[in-house]
């Protein structure tokens, strides 16, 4: 089998229900090109449950045999991609639940305090390639994905990457909405942090003190910007930073 | 619609970069961001985000796995 073209995001469901049927009616080179349409879906999903390439691969492969095996048990009144999806889902998480080091995280033990958002400086970019190549651009989205734990990464995957409905994605994953709509937000916020750090403006002065003062009250910020004023200018930057830590210990004592 | 604090306007984060809510709800989202700095920066940057990922097109099938998936299923469909 060769590898053809590269298939397009919006795949219409009339041609893969065309290729199923073919495949039904005894042309087995038809799944061929469905494989082809679907491949890339399937490798990100797979990627998205269980985290490294060697998995993904295998969960991958074990995808398109099983669909090629039970492709009679597909009803048209879903999407095609969407019957895939489940049964890629299904075979990563059938994977990962077999590791034996495998921990699943439980939403009840993240608090809402883990994704409150700590940066909070504009990012330096209108066009990200100006900062970094498109391979390093590639593998720095790459590795925030892997890091995020897996109920989130699987939300933002499906989401963000794929662009399934938020319905779709529910569905696939055995989730409710409202469920899948807190683990998209979680990860998206997670995913912003991780990308600040890659991305946004060294922070002035003037901010930095602003963020130490946050915590114990504007009253304490007004004083730095005060004192900010009596510093010599030549010292300008070291006499600042150590007034505003000075300012914060002093308040949390 | 009252007004929103920094908490409510995080939590429809989504909403509002995925270009869904009601029009007072955006209006409501809009009106904050706009007097507050570091929702206004969570919020563009959370939507910068999106769009470096987007563009990235993260996880390419390589050519290595592609082909063994593909000599794989050829034993598969070469079956009788």
């Amino acid at each position: 089998m060769q590898r053809g073209e590269r298939p397009n995001r919006a795949v219409p469901d009339e041609d893969d229900f065309l290729l199923v049927d073919r495949v039904l009616a005894g042309d087995r080179r038809a799944f061929e090109p469905l494989v082809r349409r679907h491949e890339r879906r399937v490798f990100r999903v797979t990627i998205a449950v269980l985290g490294n390439i060697e998995d993904a691969e295998e969960a991958m492969q074990d995808t398109f045999v099983k669909a090629f095996r039970h492709l009679d048990q597909f009803r048209k009144e879903a999407r095609f991609t969407t019957w895939l999806t489940r049964i890629a889902i299904n075979e990563a998480i059938q994977k990962r639940n077999a590791r034996k080091n495998f921990m699943p995280l439980a939403e009840a033990e993240t608090t809402e305090q883990q994704f409150a958002p700590r940066r909070h400086e504009s990012w330096k970019m209108s066009n990200p390639e100006q900062l970094y190549g498109k391979q390093e651009i590639h593998q720095i989205v790459e590795n925030a994905i892997q890091l995020l734990p897996e109920i989130y990464r699987e939300a933002f995957v499906l989401r963000d990457v794929e662009e399934l409905s938020a319905e779709e994605a529910a569905e696939v994953l055995g989730i409710t909405v409202p469920a899948l709509k807190s683990r998209l937000l979680r990860a998206r916020l997670m995913m912003r942090e991780t990308l600040a750090e890659k991305f946004e403006e060294p922070p002035t002065l003037k901010a930095k003190i602003v963020h130490k003062a946050v915590d114990v009250g504007t009253a304490v910020a007004m004083r730095l910007m005060r004192a900010a004023g009596r510093q010599g200018r030549n010292h300008e930057d070291d006499g600042l930073q150590g007034c505003a830590c000075e300012f914060v210990v002093l308040r949390r004592r | 619609m009252k007004t929103m604090d920094c908490k409510d306007v995080l939590a429809n984060l989504s909403c509002y970069v995925d270009g869904e809510g009601t029009a007072e709800l955006r209006t409501a989202l809009e009106d904050h961001i706009s007097r507050c700095r570091r929702c206004r920066v969570v919020f563009d940057t959370t939507g910068m985000m999106l769009k470096i990922v987007t563009d990235a097109e993260p996880f390419e099938v390589p050519l290595s796995v592609s082909a063994r998936l593909y000599a794989r299923l050829e034993k598969i469909l070469s079956e009788v």
